[in-house]
């Protein structure tokens, strides 16, 4: 069972890598028109699935304070200035991690590795579409190019954040799923 | 031109400032000469802070030099045009806690990961491995293991057969033995003295653990804030208390036992250096 | 291939920073200054009047003032968002149909219209951004990392009652930015590893699976390094008995003083203010004053 004092540690240092991603744009990969897909509510994932529902909050709300921050303070893209509204920077992000949470927690007893992925991919998709959602609702894009982006940046940013979380997580609780021995 | 006497490694008027044009840059390197021939060990001394790092990362391609020029096996480092890969591989660089950058799940896919950048064919890839791997003293059916069940020594030799792997003629080592217990450090220090036994190759070693160069290094340079202070045969140098004393830097403990015999007045030969030798010397005083 | 410049990632992680300038505005009581971020931000947000916005804009360059940091120096702060503010700005006057009662059409071309409404809507974008910007810098200039997570730490107490433990988040943020200059060292030594075998961490093409793949030989690491600090963190921690938060003492005690709380009052006037003017339509109501002058 985990301590409390774990649950702080973690919640710290997820919350710094995090930050760090965005900080430096390691947590960017350039995608089409500009847009970029974003690995930084990995960590917030990551932190869920070790340590719990509330970890991933705070790790979240780290990661939104940010977001809003860096929106402010040095943007890097027009749509940064949007995320100066804490609405749509904290808010959607403070899901992010019980979702994770739930979905692996559900699948975990029947295969670990199917589980972390099913977490990244929704975790990822919660961030997606609630952001999305609260700039379609304050009306700063239309809806339907809205859908556009959900998918052709939202789906791919779900499968990075899939693949990232399982290689990390299943390195560090050494699981073993698919092959069984190196390609060499 | 007599190839056996140009230097596979040619550093000549070196300066480095590191995070250079803002508030808080500091110089690194301040005008370093260092050159390693084919077949030599060299070793830089110097306390932590001295600049070995950053010199060593000059040797692969990491910097380009700010001022000063660097070869590395007759290709200019200084040259814009040339592919920085190349002398990545020509050049292996092992840092420092290098287990901490395996990242492949299963042990031989990262000790794979050098000769696959280097688009080499499965079967090409497949013998690099075994044969890195055997040079670190790791069997070949570790291969399907994971990465991080491995103790810390076998991970140690695995990242260092990960750099092996890619065949290269010089290897610049950072801190090699740190954080190894005694078994493990002499491990260390045996592949490595046997993989540089080959005359076309060249190991340079950068530590603040002066034992290590007295068991490896042919050839000893001792750096402080930046500058070269000392330079020459370890036995010479080591003599030099009265410059490694002040820059934070101690003789190995063999050599002082042997400086204070002869402080004694007893004779021994210069050339000790390693505990082995110290201890055969003590015995022939003894029965003397 | 990334230029060897790009490993040097300490200089670059600075979340705003702190100029100790020693003054009247650096010695105020942190949670005082942090309310007064807050009132800031929910008085920007929330007006809809550029007179309101002038005067926020006025409180915090006086503020800058005060605080002797250089107004030029401040200013810079704001020049990497320009280009985007400007784009933003334009989108707004043609883009995005201004549907305020009153709106003339200023200008016309083709099939672009720009309304007085849009004018507005743009003015009010880029007055927000501006304010907020030098606000939070303001606040980041004139108050160090401890002092902020201190000041964040007293703030939550009264939350305590619902359940948040004030101290332990203030624990967890003050955790991660100490962490930061850490995670930027092993970046570089993690990513000049990798580059010294092959790996192209800067290349680009492929799809989702090929990019992510690529980031994995730093990301991996980059994460397992980390946990491994995290597990020395928590030994560390419970070696020194460290047991939470409850009936936890500090050795320096934050007191509210009669100025802070003047500061603070005239903080809340401000905002309210500038929310009022907006609510009450100042801003139509001054136009049409200057307008009958005229």
């Amino acid at each position: 069972m985990s301590s409390n004092t774990r649950k702080i540690v973690i919640a710290g240092v997820m919350g710094a890598i995090s930050i760090f991603l965005g900080a430096t744009h390691l947590g960017f990969i350039p995608w089409l028109a500009g847009a970029a897909l974003t690995i930084m509510h990995v960590p917030v994932i990551v932190g869920a699935v070790l340590e719990g529902p509330v970890v991933g909050l705070v790790i979240g709300l780290i990661f939104g304070a940010f977001s809003l921050l860096q929106g402010a303070i040095a943007p890097t893209g027009p749509t940064d200035v949007w995320f100066t509204n804490p609405l749509v920077s904290i808010l959607p992000r403070l899901f992010i991690g019980p979702v994770a949470w739930l979905v692996y927690s559900a699948i975990k007893r029947f295969n670990e590795a199917t589980a972390l992925v099913a977490a990244g991919v929704l975790g990822s998709l919660t961030n997606t579409v609630l952001v999305l959602g609260v700039l379609g609702l304050y009306r700063l894009l239309p809806w339907s190019l809205i859908a556009t982006i959900a998918v052709t940046n939202g789906l791919p940013e779900a499968v990075v954040a899939a693949i990232v979380t399982l290689a990390v997580v299943a390195a560090w609780k050494r699981i073993e799923s698919g092959r069984k021995g190196s390609t060499v | 031109m007599n190839t056996a006497s140009t230097p596979i490694v040619e550093v000549r008027g070196l300066w480095h400032t590191y995070l250079a044009g803002t508030p808080l840059e500091t110089p690194s390197l301040r005008g370093v000469d260092l050159c390693a021939l084919r077949g030599e060990t060299v070793g830089i001394i110097g306390p932590t802070g001295s600049g070995k790092s950053t010199l060593l990362q000059h040797l692969n391609g990491l910097w380009r030099p700010q001022r000063g020029e660097v070869h590395v096996c007759g290709l200019s480092v200084n040259d814009p045009a040339i592919d920085l890969r190349v002398i990545r591989q020509q050049v292996g660089l092992v840092f420092q806690n290098p287990e901490d950058q395996l990242f492949e799940r299963y042990a031989g896919d990262d000790v794979a990961f050098g000769p696959r950048n280097l688009k080499l064919g499965r079967e090409e890839v497949r013998e690099r491995v075994r044969e890195a791997m055997e040079q670190c003293g790791l069997p070949f059916s570790f291969k399907d293991r994971l990465t991080l069940e491995l103790s810390q020594g076998e991970r140690r030799r695995l990242a260092l057969a990960g750099v092996l792997a890619q065949r290269p003629q010089v290897l610049a080592l950072d801190e090699p033995t740190a954080g190894l217990d005694p078994q493990g450090r002499l491990e260390l220090l045996r592949i490595l003295r046997q993989w540089g036994k080959d005359g076309d190759r060249a190991i340079i070693l950068a530590s603040h653990n002066m034992e290590d160069l007295a068991e490896l290094a042919t050839r000893v340079y001792v750096l402080v804030a930046g500058q070269v202070v000392l330079e020459g045969p370890p036995e010479q140098v080591f003599e030099r208390t009265d410059v490694l004393v002040p820059a934070g830097l101690s003789v190995p403990p063999a050599v002082e036992v042997i400086q204070e015999l002869r402080r004694r007045g007893f004779t021994v030969p210069h050339a000790v250096l390693t505990p082995a030798q110290a201890i055969r010397q003590i015995e022939a005083i003894l029965h003397a | 291939m990334p230029e060897p410049s790009e490993f040097e990632l300490s200089g670059r992680v600075t979340i705003g920073q702190y100029l100790p300038t020693g003054s009247v505005l650096h010695r105020l009581d942190p949670r005082v200054k942090l309310c007064m971020g807050l009132l800031l931000i929910v008085g920007t947000i929330g007006t809809r009047s550029l007179l309101g916005l002038a005067i926020l804009m006025a409180a915090v360059l006086f503020g800058l003032r005060l605080a002797r940091v250089s107004l030029r120096f401040a200013l810079s702060g704001l020049s990497p968002a320009l280009p985007f503010l400007f784009l933003l700005a334009l989108l707004q006057v043609f883009a995005i149909p201004q549907h305020v009662a009153g709106s003339a059409v200023v200008w016309r071309w083709r099939f672009l219209v720009a309304t007085t409404g849009g004018l507005f809507a743009a003015a009010l974008l880029v007055g927000r951004f501006c304010v907020l910007v030098l606000g939070i810098s303001l606040l980041s200039f004139s108050t160090n990392t401890t002092e902020l997570t201190h000041g964040v730490e007293h703030l939550l107490i009264p939350l305590q009652r619902f359940g948040l433990p004030a101290h332990e988040f203030a624990l967890v943020v003050n955790i991660a930015i100490r962490f930061l200059p850490i995670l930027a060292r092993e970046a570089e030594r993690l990513m000049k590893a990798q580059a010294s075998r092959g790996a192209d961490l800067g290349r680009s093409g492929g799809g989702p699976v090929t990019r992510a793949r690529r980031l994995l030989p730093l990301m991996i690491p980059l994460f397992l390094v980390s946990l491994q600090r995290a597990d020395g963190l928590v030994e560390a921690m419970e070696a020194r008995c460290y047991v939470g938060g409850k009936g936890r003492t500090h050795l320096i005690q934050l007191r509210a003083r009669p100025v802070d709380m003047a500061t603070l009052a005239a903080c809340l006037g401000l905002s309210l203010l500038a929310i009022g003017l907006g609510t009450l339509g100042a801003d139509a109501w001054l136009l049409h004053r200057l307008a009958s002058h005229t």
